[in-house]
């Protein structure tokens, strides 16, 4: 038996411990049964204060209609820089508390919702082009919801509350109270700078920038203590978009160890969730399966019980399908991406005047993500074979798969290239080590193939430890 | 990431792309300088190519096709890896998917590169250079990077070393885009250091990636992993 260290190349090891999962979930219980007693502590409160500021506070957190006008829209728009001007730029900083403490999330995340929707609009009218009277109006206020203004205000709200410096001090266990300043020391500077950061990295996801997204939370440590654990939502939605990113980015294994980690965390929290935050979940959990699927297909790995059984419910014939490959493979794979991807945008306003020359966003990044797809199509072919020798003539392979050994050749080459792969360890999202992530390896001399496979050794203290928190809960 | 964030990156371009600067569409002109600079010196700033895509994507009338087409060619000198397609990512969809009603030079240009790039991607090398020598466009496409074909055959030959022990010159001349075996041999003695036996076969020294070697996977096990177990026992207890 022989095992090697530091000499042959790093295989990763699965990280499959569920210990930060099962912390979160006891913390969020916690909250919720607290909760509720909050929830009617605010409404009291607010019925006390009826004050109009804080009127517009609540506001700039609701929802748009799904079927709001177009001057609903531009009002809306118009609202929030009011509001943003206000409490950016009064004669210092406001004096105002959040109604709760999740709205500096809502307002965020609505804020980015609309701005988003607005250009999925604006671009569909400009493509169908049977709207004149809309695309008049649109075209004669290209800077409404414009790319420009909502970064602004999402790195003003970042300056002001000095939330990189709070954020950094914190990392390095110092008083965070004593780099926040006169405008970062207050609640509402420091939520509504926070949840920007966010914002950002979903912003730039959505203009296709992935590595821009990932850099944007290198202040944020994804863990419990991070600050938009405490909303759901938010949790949801950065592990969505870091996820993803990741996934452009061909990062497999990190992609799935965010799904993951996010997908076992809403499972287990599922029951003492209140059905209206579970609806709006339950949505974005299928699509996180689907680009599970998807990594898994690139990445072959064993997954958490629990979201290999969903993967299977769900998305079970499409499964097999990826995972086999081969052109067959294709359309699930166009299908999975299309139903699972962020509604991308383009940044600046549509050509009104040739229809046919706006090209959705979507269609733009699948294609990219396409390419990628089509390049690595043979691989499980290709593996599926080399499994089941230790050594093989290319020759002869080439005619168990009826191509040419050229073409062999160079699916062997691309199979290997593959196998190494970033991986994060610590530090920020896009750093990480470069490593092998297959337990297949083989080398070539001249047209002899060896091949060697990667022993699993028994994870004995992972199963004896899952099985030990079993019984005790 | 290959060619991510090089040790060439003087502090001005540092600034201006972890800051805020990088949103000002008058640092479109130091990043264009810059790029000449990548391009004279053969080496390569993806993240700070970003940049600069980044702010063609929030201006368009900034928008200059070559240095679109220089950023696309740089990328891709890096593979394989992601940066040719993070770079397309930030294109406007009419400039990389050119639809029939819609021909500009650029858009066509930007086809063109991606169906290189595919190949290189793909491990095709020998249809790589086969693409490359088939139309004019290519020549003027690669023509500001200076030593491109050079740069693009040393990267094939590094990524044969990882996965060959011992290659045919015949494979190597197609992959190379060499003209004969003479040639071949050169390069590999010459540039890459190998050696070449009489039969005509090259011989790739050892390296951890093209030696297969078995491996087995072992369980990292650490006091922490223990610590609940021990909490909830101490807990039982007290």
């Amino acid at each position: 038996m022989s095992y090697e260290n530091g000499m042959a190349p790093v295989r990763a090891l699965e990280d499959d411990s569920d210990v930060e999962e099962e912390a979160l979930v006891a913390d969020y219980k916690e909250q919720v049964q607290y909760g509720g007693g909050m929830d009617e502590l605010d409404q009291i409160s607010l019925a006390q204060q009826a004050d109009e500021i804080q009127a517009r506070l609540v506001q700039a957190a609701q929802p748009l209609d799904f079927q709001a006008t177009l001057e609903t829209k531009f009002q809306s728009y118009d609202n929030y820089c009011a509001l943003f001007h206000y409490i950016l730029n009064s004669d210092g900083p406001v004096d105002l508390e959040p109604p709760s403490y999740y709205w500096a999330w809502d307002v965020i995340d609505e804020f980015i919702y609309q701005f988003n929707t607005f250009s999925s609009y604006r671009a569909r009218i400009a493509r169908q082009g049977n709207n004149e009277e809309e695309a008049q109006i649109l075209r004669d206020n290209p800077n409404t919801w414009g790319c420009y203004s909502v970064l602004n205000v999402l790195y003003s709200l970042i300056q002001k509350s000095q939330i990189t410096e709070q954020l950094t001090a914190m990392r390095r266990n110092e008083d965070p109270a004593a780099v926040a300043g006169p405008y970062g020391s207050k609640n509402l500077y420091r939520m509504l700078g926070y949840f920007s950061i966010i914002g950002l990295l979903r912003v730039h996801c959505l203009l296709g920038d992935f590595s821009l997204a990932l850099k944007t939370l290198d202040d944020i440590e994804l863990n419990k203590k991070a600050m938009f654990a405490r909303v759901m939502a938010a949790h949801f939605t950065t592990y969505y978009y870091v996820g993803f990113s990741y996934m452009m980015m061909r990062r497999y294994a990190d992609a799935i160890r965010m799904f993951s980690h996010i997908l076992i965390y809403v499972s287990r929290t599922k029951n003492f969730q209140k059905n209206t935050q579970y609806d709006s979940i339950s949505k974005k959990n299928d699509q996180m399966l689907a680009l599970i699927a998807l990594c898994v297909a690139f990445h072959p790995t064993r997954l958490d019980d629990t979201i290999h059984t969903a993967l299977r419910e769900k998305y079970g014939d499409q499964l097999l399908k990826l995972q086999r490959g081969g052109p067959e493979s294709l359309p699930i794979f166009e299908e999975l991406f299309r139903l699972a991807c962020p509604k991308f945008i383009s940044p600046v306003p549509p050509d009104f005047d040739r229809p046919e020359a706006n090209v959705d966003p979507i269609d733009h990044h699948l294609s990219i993500f396409m390419e990628e797809v089509k390049t690595n199509m043979w691989s499980p072919t290709v593996k599926s074979y080399l499994r089941l020798y230790t050594t093989m003539d290319l020759k002869k392979l080439a005619g168990f798969l009826d191509v040419k050994p050229e073409e062999l050749r160079s699916w062997l080459l691309v199979n290997k290239q593959r196998t190494k792969q970033l991986r994060w360890t610590d530090n920020g999202l896009l750093e990480g080590e470069l490593v092998n992530i297959s337990d297949l390896d083989y080398a070539l001399q001249g047209d002899l193939i060896h091949i060697s496979e990667a022993k699993m050794g028994r994870k004995l203290v992972d199963w004896y430890l899952r099985n030990l928190s079993r019984t005790y809960a | 990431m290959n060619g991510e964030d090089p040790q060439e990156r003087p502090e001005q371009i540092r600034n201006i792309i972890n800051g805020l600067e990088r949103y000002n569409p008058q640092a479109a002109d130091v990043l264009e300088a810059y790029l000449q600079q990548q391009c004279e010196e053969k080496f390569c700033d993806c993240n700070a190519n970003r940049a600069l895509l980044k702010l063609y994507q929030l201006n368009p009338d900034r928008i200059k096709d070559e240095v679109i087409t220089n950023i696309l060619v740089k990328a891709m000198t890096q593979f394989p890896s992601p940066q040719f397609d993070l770079a397309l990512h930030l294109l406007s969809p009419s400039h990389s998917n050119p639809g029939p009603n819609s021909s500009s030079d650029l858009a066509e240009a930007v086809s063109k590169l991606r169906v290189l790039n595919a190949q290189l991607e793909g491990a095709q090398y020998a249809r790589f250079w086969a693409t490359l020598d088939s139309d004019d466009i290519y020549a003027d496409l690669t023509t500001d990077i200076a030593g491109f074909e050079e740069m693009i055959r040393v990267r094939i030959a590094q990524l044969v070393s990882q996965a060959f022990r011992e290659v045919q010159t015949s494979v190597l001349e197609g992959w190379l885009g060499l003209d004969s075996e003479e040639e071949v041999k050169k390069f590999v003695v010459e540039t890459c250091g190998w050696k070449v036996d009489e039969a005509g076969l090259v011989h790739v020294p050892k390296n951890p990636e093209n030696e297969a070697k078995k491996t087995e996977i072992r369980e990292d096990v650490s006091v922490d992993m223990f610590s609940r177990v021990i909490k909830r026992a101490w807990e039982d207890n007290a």
